[in-house]
């Protein structure tokens, strides 16, 4: 493969990554902790389109190789999604009486209970969306990029997704008492702000967009119970490089994760290629970049991060 | 709670959730005393379950000397554990692929000096973070241990693990051929189903004896530790860093010492569980082993020794309970496990966040009490006597 086909395979992983890292990095400055459960909410919106789109089927037409019923089924992950986040936050969170450790705490019990009812529900098996697998993009193959239509349909979806959040960000209002809040919760409510309202349209916004990225990530590679949790340290470490809080950090960091993760054959190449002496140090560093470390990187480069520059590369006051 | 109602003075002293814990431990004892006497239980396997309580446990003290001594969220405790499985099963197995067939004496060391060095590769970045970078980061730093000892097959044997490894006292004086050397003995308490002690029960109670020595010897030291001076120090970083700081005292430095003093208990759990399961594969080190560490200490109470004791037991009866639900095929015993565990720590923090058996006494010099024992509880609160006398 090539650079280009490389970068077009950053491009499709960095949106899911980006779906994922903004809702994370939303929760995070609004109701102000790690949510360890995120990853499981993107689980929970691929199953949920997984069974939406088992029972209402492709109904006709198709768009960029995905039938209409395959968008129904991923506006149901996305609400779905979002629904058990709010009974979450309403149930769990909010009547807890503890600090922002507690909560982090309190996630991960909760990321346990989402996995461990799909488990029980649908097994721990992996499974596929039922849609017909299909070839790369001819016209693109002489190039070395090896996308398919699906991948572009991945893209285009997540863009619009982006778009739309930036729209209701800066231009809504609900999206300047959001920022406001992330900003100064305190002064947000004593500005007549109704915080409790805010932050539940946090999670809506935060976990739909986790659904989304759920949805694509099994259209992506496959559905299983634990994708969720094996994907949640990747993007945490986006959110931490993009600096947290920041929404528009999060989608620079989960770009540049998602670019990370998948050009690691390729930087394992030039690796190869390099002249390094002496001779162990080159044999080191060729096993160390190697596509099984793809997420190790990302994770040493999280901690880098969070020693050099803790407030991320887009640094303080983005939001 | 017939046993409650004749007050003995000890009995009378507890607080009410440790009597609560005693009644729900001696019932639990009864109940498990019942399945081995009637054969539901063998005596070999029940000693392999005391053992693997034991090691929880000792993991949970370490995991206490971290989060409930100094309130550092280490979420890298199945790395630490890993490494001393890893450590001294490498030293000690047949199919190791470097040193292998060495003493398990030597295995525990290099385990332990291993930990160490990694507790100062994790610690020296990670210690510096706020609490919640602390805990992603240390995360994320045990998956990359995850990682290379799953890549890494001319080191660790890759994913198919390490196999044959000896009992911790192969090459002892007396202990190595004490299994063998026992007598079968054949006990007949109800007739009809005789529990047979075997080769395998004198194994397994030789590892519950290490077991003991381990988390004895660990569970002393950590009670003298909490209570000295240094001991405070950490207390006063857990409950204000910036206080600590102000009084002179280097917080990094306390808290370096501190991770790495629960770091060595972790790995040394891991060495146990090398000569109790003789296996270790990277399945070992999943992140699912450092959450079964900190429902224990969540539940039995952060800073509390006790309480982790209590913790480790409770996971115990959680992991292995649901295995024998296997007979009954309407749910899947992994996914109920996890579930189980999310629920207890949803219910812990939901009511009662300090845990089960908190430290209240275990920090107070035991002649620094009067004969009485505990002080009394107040009729009225505090605020109230306060306002009513002014001349006490």
């Amino acid at each position: 493969m090539t650079v280009l086909g490389y970068l077009a395979n950053g491009l499709v992983f960095s949106s899911i990554i980006v779906l994922g890292s903004i809702g994370l990095s939303l929760v995070y400055s609004i109701a102000d902790f790690a949510n360890f459960a995120h990853g499981d909410t993107m689980t929970i919106g691929a199953y949920t389109s997984l069974v939406t789109f088992g029972a209402i089927g492709g109904l006709g037409g198709a768009v960029l190789g995905l039938p209409y019923g395959f968008f129904v089924a991923l506006v149901a992950g996305i609400a779905v999604a979002a629904l058990v986040a709010v009974g979450t936050e309403k149930l769990i969170y909010e009547p807890l009486d503890i600090d922002s450790i507690g909560l982090l705490i309190t996630s991960i019990g909760i990321a346990f209970i989402y996995r461990a009812v799909i488990q029980i529900r649908f097994g721990s098996e992996s499974t596929d969306f039922d849609i017909q697998a299909l070839r790369p993009i001819d016209a693109l193959l002489p190039y070395g990029i090896r996308v398919t239509l699906h991948d572009v349909a991945i893209v285009v979806s997540a863009v619009i997704l982006v778009v739309g959040l930036h729209v209701l960000l800066q231009y809504t209002d609900l999206g300047r008492k959001m920022r406001a809040m992330a900003d100064n919760p305190d002064l947000a409510r004593v500005s007549g702000i109704r915080t409790k309202r805010i932050k539940l349209w946090t999670w809506v916004i935060g976990a739909g967009l986790a659904g989304a990225g759920g949805v694509f990530l099994g259209l992506f590679n496959q559905l299983a119970p634990r994708m969720g949790f094996n994907l949640l340290l990747v993007i945490f470490a986006a959110v931490i490089l993009g600096g947290i809080g920041s929404v528009y950090g999060a989608m620079a960091g989960g770009f540049l994760i998602g670019m990370i993760n998948q050009l690691t054959p390729f930087f394992s190449n030039v690796v190869e290629a390099l002249p390094i002496w002496p001779g162990w140090l080159a044999r080191v560093a060729e096993g160390l970049v190697s596509i099984e470390y793809a997420n190790a990187i990302a994770f040493v480069i999280m901690v880098l991060v969070l020693l050099v520059r803790p407030n991320g590369i887009a640094g303080e006051g983005a939001t | 709670m017939s046993l409650l109602a004749n007050p003995k003075e000890t009995i009378s002293d507890l607080s009410r959730p440790e009597k609560w814990v005693l009644g729900v431990s001696v019932a639990f004892m009864v109940f498990l005393f019942g399945a081995l006497v009637t054969g539901a239980l063998g005596p070999a396997y029940f000693l392999f379950l005391v053992g693997l309580a034991g090691m929880y446990a000792l993991l949970s003290f370490g995991l206490n000397a971290q989060w409930g001594f100094t309130g550092l969220i280490n979420f890298s405790v199945a790395a630490f554990f890993g490494i001393g499985a890893y450590g001294s099963a490498l030293m000690t197995a047949d199919s190791s692929p470097i040193a292998g067939g060495l003493n398990p004496i030597i295995g525990l060391v290099v385990a332990l000096v291993v930990a160490l060095v990694l507790a100062l590769l994790i610690g020296i970045p990670t210690l510096r973070l706020r609490a919640d970078y602390l805990a992603i980061a240390s995360l994320g730093l045990a998956e990359v241990v995850r990682l290379i000892v799953l890549n890494e097959r001319w080191l660790t044997n890759g994913s198919a693990g390490l196999r044959g490894i000896p009992g911790f006292f192969k090459g002892w004086p007396v202990l190595s051929s004490f299994p063998e050397t026992m007598p079968g003995l054949r006990l007949v308490i109800i007739p009809g189903s005789p529990i047979l002690l075997e080769t395998s029960f004198w194994r397994a109670s030789l590892n519950v004896l290490l077991v003991f020595a381990f988390a004895g010897g660990t569970y002393l030291v950590l009670r003298r530790a909490h209570r000295s001076p240094w001991g405070r120090v950490l207390r006063t970083i857990r409950s204000d860093e910036d206080l600590a700081r102000a009084l002179g005292k280097n917080t990094y430095s306390f808290k370096m010492q501190s991770f790495i003093l629960g770091s060595l208990i972790m790995a040394l759990a891991g060495v146990f569980y090398t000569h109790l399961n003789l296996y270790v594969g990277p399945g070992d080190l999943d992140p699912i082993t450092t959450f079964y560490a900190w429902v224990a200490v969540i539940l039995g109470g952060s800073g509390s020794n006790r309480g982790a004791l209590f913790g480790g037991i409770v996971i115990v009866t959680i992991r292995e309970g649901t295995r024998f639900l296997n007979e009954v095929p309407v749910i899947d015993p992994a996914p109920l496990r996890l579930l189980l565990i999310g629920v207890v720590i949803v219910a812990v923090m939901r009511y009662r966040p300090q845990g089960v058996l908190p430290p209240q006494r275990e920090l107070i010099w035991p002649n620094a009490i009067d004969d009485r024992g505990a002080p009394e509880r107040p009729e009225s609160g505090v605020r109230e006597q306060k306002g009513g006398g002014d001349d006490e």
